[in-house]
Parts: C-alpha cells; structure tokens; sequence
C-alpha cells in the first residue's frame, strides 16, 4: 500500500506540472491548448531520444525536451498573427497534436513505431540502489513540482504577467496600449511549452518505457479537468485539481476487483466518461473552480 | 493520378456533410462544436446496431437513425450546452471536447475496439474512363448531393431556413423580429444530427467502424468548414472537396499517414492570409 502511495505520489507530481503548463498557457494566457496529448507525447519523446540515441545525461535530456516543446508551442502560437480568435488557435492545436502523436507513432527509425521505446534511464539511477529509488523519485518530483510552482508564479505575478492576463481579457485593449500582443502569446504558449517538455521527461523516467497508446486524449482530459476543477489562472488550484483526478483515475483501477465483467478495453472507456461527465457538470455548475486566481491585494483602511 | 482524384473527390464528398453540420451549428451557435466526430460515431453505430446486428436493409437503417438522432442532438444541447448558453466560446468548445471523450467511449464501452462493417452486399466495380469506381462510392456521391441540394433548398426557401440565416447573422435582430431563438437552435440541431448521422454512415461505408473513426475527420471537417468560411454553407462544401482532392492526391508525393498534415496547413495558411475563408464574409473585429 505505501509503495502503491508512493508511485500515486509521482504521477500527481507530474499530472500536476502538465497542469500548470495548461493552466499558463489557458488559465493565465487564454491560449486554449488542445493539442496538449501531443506536446506531452513530444516532449516524452525529446527527452528519451535525447538519452537513448543522442548520448545525453538525463538533466541535458530534460533541458533539450523543454527547449524542443517551447520551440514547437512558439512556431504554433505564430499562426495567431492575423486570427487571434480562441476558436481557431483550438483547432490549429488539435492539428498539431494529431501530428506530434502520427510522428511518434509512424517514424519507426526513430521512434520504433507501436513497439515503443524502452530501458529508458533515470537520473542517478545507477548511483541509489533500486529498493530506495522511488523514494527519491517522489523526492526529485516534488522538488520540480514546487519548482515549477515556482517560476510560474513568479512569472504570473511579473509585468510580463500583467499582459498576459491583460490579452486574455482583451487583446484589442492591449495591442491599443502598445503592447506587443503576438510576441507576447509566443512566449506565454512557449513558456507553458516548456513545462510540458519537463513533465513529459518525468513520465520517461518513471515509466522508462514509453509507448504512442500512453499518449491518448485521457492526457487532455485529465489536464483540462485539473485547471477547471482548480479554478482557471489559480496555480495551487491547478496542483490540487491534478491530485484529485489522478485519485479518481487510480483509484478507479479498483473498480475491476468490483465488477470483474469490466474488462480493460471498457474500464479505460468507463474511465474517460467520468471524466468528461465531471468535466461538463463542472462547467455548469462550478466554472469557476474551487480555488481563486492571484489578484493584488489592496488594504482597504 | 486520376484514379486518386477520383478517389480524392469521394473523399472531399464523404466531408460535406459533417463540414455543413460544423459549419450551421457555428453560424447559429457561435462555438467550434469538437464533438462532432464522436457524434457521427455513435450515429454509425446506431445504423450498425440496426443493420449488422438486428438485419434491417442499411438504407432504412440509415434514415431511421438520422431521424432519431436528430432528435438525440435536441437532447444533448438541452442537457449540456443550454445551461451554458452564452458563457463564452471557450467553455462551450470545453464543453463539446468533454462531450465528444463521453459519446466516443460510449461506443468504445458498448462495441469495444474491433472495426466492424455494415452488412452491404459486396458488388463489382465498374470502369468509367479508366477510373475503377465502386458503388459504395457512387451512392456515397447521390447521397450528399441530394443532402446538398435539400440543405440549400431548406436554408433559401424555407422559413426555418430563413430563421435560421437571420440568427446567425444576428440574433438580438433576429428576436426583435420574433424569431424564437432557442426554437431555431433546436432546428439547427435536428439538421445537424441528420447531417451527422448520414456522414458517420458515408464514413463507416468508405472505412470501418471503430471508435475513432469519426474523430479522426474533426481537423479535416474544420479544415474543410474555415477553407470555405465558417458559417458558409456553400463555402462548406468547396472547402470539403478541395481538401478531399488535395489530401489525396498528397500521398502521390508524401507517405499517407501524414496526410491531416494537409487539412493542418490549408487552416494555418487560410488563418495568415485569408482569414475570413473563400467565402466567408470579410473578417471584421470588435
């Protein structure tokens, strides 16, 4: 049981840093990202090719992950140029992410197609000995989880910050202020893009074995279900709305001890109609989420 | 070459019908409607659980579905989407991803992930110029223009059509002329499931069923629907025909499992330069 805690623990950590990417990009930024499942599945990738094929130690891998999904989400992010409307960005994302995931799963050179990539290392995973590992995994996710916290909200509460949140409520005012709304939503989708790229490398080394079925639409509901749950812009509400659906999710492995006709084809099926019944009812009744977004305090006298 | 036209055409035919269904629901909801996809899955395999399942002729099943799910769609806008109504175009799209993960499960829950087929007698296919056609393709290409030609009567010479036309073009004008919205959003929903139920049928014909059979078609039908200009009905099926004709005709230079590549870079391109679509009105902001 509390090995079972354990490895919870670092799926939350890492559910929960996708979260926040999301929840920069969308809640912060009004950058609706739909094409999360196949920046994760990229960023995964990145990181496991980088150690695999290009040599890499794991923090290089990591680093070269971020830098590839920032990079990506910044060349999406420039179709915005004319056509700043959410609609459209959402279908462009959509687009991509088909793509991203059509890539890891077709280009067998590289990415070996279905059969996956597998015996992927982990960080100081030769120096601690196997029956202590995960511990420090928790540890180490943890720490980039708080980390990520972190920026974010150092980020979220800069003048950069500022015109971000300031674009999503209008960019019409924005742009009328003189600010430079393009540059501006590269470097917020590129920013979130690059903590994509850190929780895809986490699921390399906590799987270290990666597949293109890991990657489905789960990822993007999940992670949309985190930020709405949380509150849109609240970053602490993005971590707990993460922890919560990934308990839902875990937990509803038990259900097959239950009812044991389920077989897995149709628990992942039961699974993914929670979520999106909890998605919509959400939207109905609590759009805005259990938790506030950051605002100044004024000390009223 | 021109055998891949052919095809290309057929399957830029197949998009018609979902683009036209994409592209009503967001002149008269303001929202890019992403369960779509899911919707014509679980209309194909309603026409399959009637069909292959219980033996009816795949033409009764057909139109019996459509009719049903018609109204089917009336009922998931009023549990869903109603209570949301005018909450803003990001929750709604929200919204229709979360719908789209519910109904495309709910098939996977149902049916599991085999592909299935309808029960279609096989038939020989002819020649015409060199082209091989089969007739799934022919009645494929009957259907939707006999589907295009009762969708341009209804939306120009009905009064639903009207009232329709003149709510997404602007509702609050439309009300003052008493124009019932809610009614007209029930209609457009009715037509749309009957699009939909008839494009997951083209779709199960041309391909399989399984899950994401309808899914895999949102970013072309999109693609297809901005290409001609959201809210185009018109625009709708030139965008579905030429991305139909230019996807195919894509894997004579590149390898087919990229092809959506092409529906993604017509939505990039038309986004950057052309961004009210073919035949879309011109784009105004605020």
């Amino acid at each position: 049981m509390i090995s079972f805690l354990v490895l919870l623990g670092i799926v939350v950590c890492f559910s929960a840093i996708l979260a926040l990417a999301l929840n920069f990009q969308w809640g912060l930024g009004g950058m609706v990202n739909f094409g999360l499942a196949g920046f994760y599945t990229l960023g995964t990738y990145s990181c496991a090719l980088l150690i695999l094929k290009g040599g890499a130690n794991t923090p290089v891998a990591t680093l070269g992950a971020m830098a590839i999904v920032a990079a990506a989400c910044a060349a999406t992010a420039l179709v915005t140029l004319r056509v700043t409307e959410e609609d459209y960005f959402a279908i462009v994302t959509l687009g991509v992410g088909e793509m991203l995931r059509l890539v890891a799963l077709n280009e067998d050179w590289l990415t070996k197609g279905a059969l996956g990539l597998s015996g992927i290392p982990r960080p100081l995973g030769d120096v601690i000995p196997a029956d202590v590992y995960v511990y420090f995994l928790l540890g180490l996710s943890v720490a980039l989880l708080l980390g990520t916290l972190w920026v974010l909200n150092v980020l979220a509460r800069s003048p950069f910050g500022r015109i971000v949140r300031a674009l999503r409520e209008d960019d019409v005012v924005a742009a009328t202020l003189g600010k430079n709304v393009l540059w501006a939503r590269v470097r917020v989708f590129a920013i979130g893009g690059a903590f994509i790229g850190l929780a895809g490398s986490m699921h390399a080394f906590y799987y270290q074995y990666i597949d293109p079925t890991q990657f489905t639409n789960i990822v993007i509901a999940y992670a949309f279900m985190a930020v709405i749950a949380g509150g849109r812009g609240a970053h602490a509400g993005a971590i707990w709305g993460a922890a919560a659906v990934m308990v839902l999710l875990e937990g509803s492995r038990f259900l097959k001890d239950v009812i044991p006709a389920l077989d897995s084809d149709r628990l992942a099926a039961i699974r993914i109609i929670i979520i999106g019944v909890g998605l919509i009812l959400l939207l109905i009744y609590r759009p805005q989420g259990f938790m506030r977004e950051y605002r100044l305090q004024v000390e009223l006298k | 070459m021109l055998q891949t036209a052919f095809n290309g055409l057929v399957s830029g035919v197949i998009m018609t019908l979902p683009a036209l269904a994409v592209t009503l629901l967001f002149g008269v909801l303001k929202f890019p409607n992403f369960a779509v996809g899911a919707m014509m899955t679980v209309a194909a395999y309603m026409v399959f659980a009637l069909n292959g399942q219980l033996g009816w002729p795949l033409a009764a099943a057909t139109a019996t579905v459509a009719v049903a799910f018609g109204g089917v769609c009336i009922a998931i806008d009023q549990l869903t989407f109603k209570p949301l109504r005018g909450r803003g175009g990001i929750t709604l799209m929200v919204a229709s991803l979360g719908l789209g993960f519910i109904l495309e499960n709910l098939a996977r829950f149902a049916y599991g992930n085999t592909a299935r087929s309808f029960a279609i007698e096989l038939a020989r296919p002819f020649r015409f110029l060199d082209v091989r056609m089969n007739r799934e393709q022919m009645i494929t290409i009957a259907i939707s223009a006999l589907a295009m030609t009762l969708m341009w009567l209804l939306l120009t010479r009905t009064p639903v059509g009207r009232a329709m036309r003149a709510v997404a073009d602007n509702p609050q004008l439309a009300l003052v002329r008493g124009i019932e919205s809610e009614r007209i959003i029930r209609w457009t929903w009715f037509i749309a499931g009957v699009l939909l139920a008839v494009g997951g049928v083209l779709i199960g014909m041309d391909r399989a069923l399984e899950p994401p059979m309808g899914s895999n078609y949102v970013v072309g039908v999109f693609a297809a629907a901005i290409l001609g200009g959201l809210g185009s009905a018109l625009g709708a099926f030139a965008g579905a025909m030429i991305i139909g004709v230019v996807s195919e005709l894509s894997t004579l230079i590149m390898p087919p499992n990229y092809r959506i590549g092409i529906p993604l870079a017509a939505i990039a391109l038309i986004l950057v330069f052309r961004p009210q679509g073919l035949f879309g009105q011109p784009y105004i902001r605020k």
